[in-house]
């Protein structure tokens, strides 16, 4: 789906930086940055914490109390077997499967989830606003619907090398 | 931007974004040089003399190696044990670098990982061939079946070995591939070729680089990351538990899983110095690989052989100490002075007084002593695994069933054959894909530069 979208240009990262600052005094939502690699500085202007690390804690709960079960219906409740007149239920060496069974769980269902929620998926096209954006240009995507004051001005005047309206 | 106490600049040259991408990029556009195709025919060579170590074991079984009733764990669990140290590598280096805010590493972890799924890689071959029957190799997992159903001893270190060494196998191929999407794309956007452009394009799962995406991103790495720290330091612990949990004199003690694991670190850094000289000579990447990387590796190296140095000799003490005759006669009779003295002290010298060398800068700035005290402590962790494994079982507790241990050509076929596996994977690798974190090094490029300008 897109729409008609200011998209300003950088090639600096302070500068991108001191222009988001100035977007967001001047009340401008902004859409999303493109840039070459994960700033901090914009990701903490930009984005929303995500909520992927709640998401994990609750994989890796579900992942350790299922391993537990299984492991005890199949060693005490299924086929109860004598190793050398050790009890059935033994904890100790069950913690270590625990342990590793939800570090895999939490892993691998994190993965999915962030894949699920990114939407990403092998051989996807990928959408991005001009060439560069994984080379060595930012670009500020800005909804043509949000621009109340003067953006062009307020992102050039912070060092942007290029402006341009157009669909995105 | 990312603050740090580091003084000075991680990355030399004052490069632009452009420039960092332009320079790592390089060897995934160009056409390999000669050096590359000579060590892949090694490589290849390798792989045959592997192919046909593994051909022997299938065909005749385990008869085929040097292993005997009374030596029953032979270079099979040495280099199975040697090539997990190896594989420790990779992780130790993202995470506890990353928990320590060491931002050097940024250069050096892409291939540190690599080397770790293709050393773990190595590793899982020598267990599953030693189980004599590989097809049948599913009996260790948990599964359904007609036997009972026969479930598995959950006590057992060997069970527990499974799943550490597949968590293992798997934590780090996700790490290694999910840290490189961003530079799959990088390439995928700079390619010319449609062919190419389509590969990376179906790997790098449409990544176009929003900040909303590397705000998920950044959170899905540090989770991962979080999950891996503490699986690689249980993961050689699992397979020191494999030693320790037995009766064998040597191997009967408490110190081990502590003292495997610093041992894994410890010859995993080796590997990546070794490694990381060699690539730096090869390929242009002085500029991010520098000199004080290399330093910074020697120093950690020194700081694992002190604290290898100090397990050797607490080992000797408790054997002394505890007033267990079989220890002590495993330790000081056996190891120190008897059939596997050279052995030993091979592994001494190597691991525990080579190093120390680094203390001193001069051998930490040359690049010969640092290439030759990382292959001594590749040497050196190889015999340790040799003299722990060997010389216990040999000499045990009933002198009539001693007995002496020598490998055979399929044995030595099958290490050549990792070797093979090893670098063939590592050159693909370099080829393929960019060695070092393009996104990851753009974020520190410009260190140590702007303070300079601040000063001015």
């Amino acid at each position: 789906m897109s729409k008609k979208s200011v998209i300003g240009v950088f090639d600096d990262e302070n500068r991108v930086v001191s222009a988001i600052k100035k977007l967001k005094e001047n009340k401008v939502k902004i859409n999303d940055v493109y840039g070459p690699f994960a700033s901090h500085d914009i990701l903490s202007l930009v984005t929303k914490p995500t909520r992927l690390p709640h998401l994990a804690f609750i994989f890796g709960a579900v992942a350790a109390i299922l391993t537990f079960l299984f492991v005890y219906y199949t060693s005490v409740i299924n086929y109860p077997l004598s190793y050398g007149g050790k009890p059935t239920f033994s904890f100790p060496p069950m913690v270590v499967i625990i342990y590793l069974i939800t570090i895999l769980g939490t892993a691998t269902l994190t993965v999915f989830a962030f894949i699920g929620r990114t939407a990403m998926y092998p051989g996807k096209k990928a959408k991005m606003p001009g060439i560069g954006a994984m080379d060595d240009k930012f670009f500020v995507v800005i909804d043509q619907k949000n621009t109340v004051a003067d953006v062009e001005s307020l992102m050039r005047n912070s060092g942007a090398i290029e402006i341009r309206h157009e669909e995105f | 931007m990312i603050r740090s106490h580091f003084k000075g600049v991680l990355v030399e040259g004052n490069k632009t974004y452009a420039e960092v991408t332009r320079d790592i990029a390089l060897p995934t556009e160009t056409k390999p040089s000669r050096w590359w195709y000579a060590a892949m025919t090694l490589a290849t060579l390798a792989l045959l003399a592997g192919a046909w170590a593994l051909y022997e074991t299938f065909a005749y079984g385990l008869g085929t190696w040097g292993i005997n009733n009374t030596v029953a764990w032979g270079w099979d669990i040495i280099n199975f044990v040697w090539w997990i140290g190896i594989g420790h590598a990779g992780t130790a280096f993202t995470i506890f670098l990353l928990i320590f805010r060491q931002k050097w590493a940024s250069s050096i972890n892409r291939t540190a990982e690599a080397m770790t799924v293709f050393a773990v890689l190595c590793a899982a071959l020598f267990p599953l061939l030693h189980m004599g029957r590989p097809w049948l190799a599913f009996y260790i997992l948990p599964y359904p079946n007609t036997r009972g159903p026969l479930w598995l001893n959950y006590n057992s270190p060997l069970f527990w070995d499974v799943l550490a060494i597949s968590t293992y196998l798997l934590m780090s191929i996700t790490l290694w591939y999910f840290g490189m999407i961003p530079d799959l794309a990088t390439i995928r956007d700079r390619s010319k070729s449609k062919f190419k452009k389509t590969i990376y394009g179906i790997f790098a799962m449409g990544w176009s680089g929003s900040a909303i995406q590397y705000n998920r991103y950044e959170s899905l790495n540090k989770i991962l990351g979080g999950l891996a720290a503490p699986l690689v330091i249980s993961v050689h612990s699992i397979v020191a538990l494999d030693f320790a949990v037995s009766v064998i004199p040597g191997w009967h003690t408490t110190i081990f899983p502590p003292y495997f694991f610093v041992g894994a670190i410890f010859s995993g850094f080796a590997m990546v110095l070794t490694i990381m000289i060699m690539l730096r000579k090869v390929l242009k990447i002085k500029d991010f690989v520098t000199d004080k990387h290399l330093e910074f590796i020697a120093r950690v190296l020194q700081f694992g052989s002190l604290i290898i140095g100090s397990s050797y000799l607490m080992e000797i003490f408790i054997a002394w100490y505890s007033g267990v005759e079989y220890e002590a006669f495993t330790f000081l009779h056996v190891r120190a002075s008897g059939n596997f003295s050279s052995d030993f002290w091979i592994m001494v010298l190597c691991n525990a007084i080579m190093p120390q060398f680094f203390w001193f800068k001069k051998f930490r700035k040359s690049l010969f002593w640092l290439f030759i005290i990382s292959i001594m402590i590749n040497i050196g962790m190889w015999f340790e695994r040799f003299v722990i494994i060997v010389s216990s079982l040999s000499q045990d507790f009933l002198p009539a069933n001693w007995a002496t241990y020598k490998p055979t050509l399929v044995d030595i076929g099958l290490y050549v054959g990792t070797f093979g596996l090893f670098m063939a994977g590592m050159l693909m690798f370099i080829r393929f894909i960019p060695i070092i974190a393009i996104n990851e090094v753009k974020g520190i490029s410009k260190l140590g530069y702007e303070e300079n300008k601040e000063k001015e």
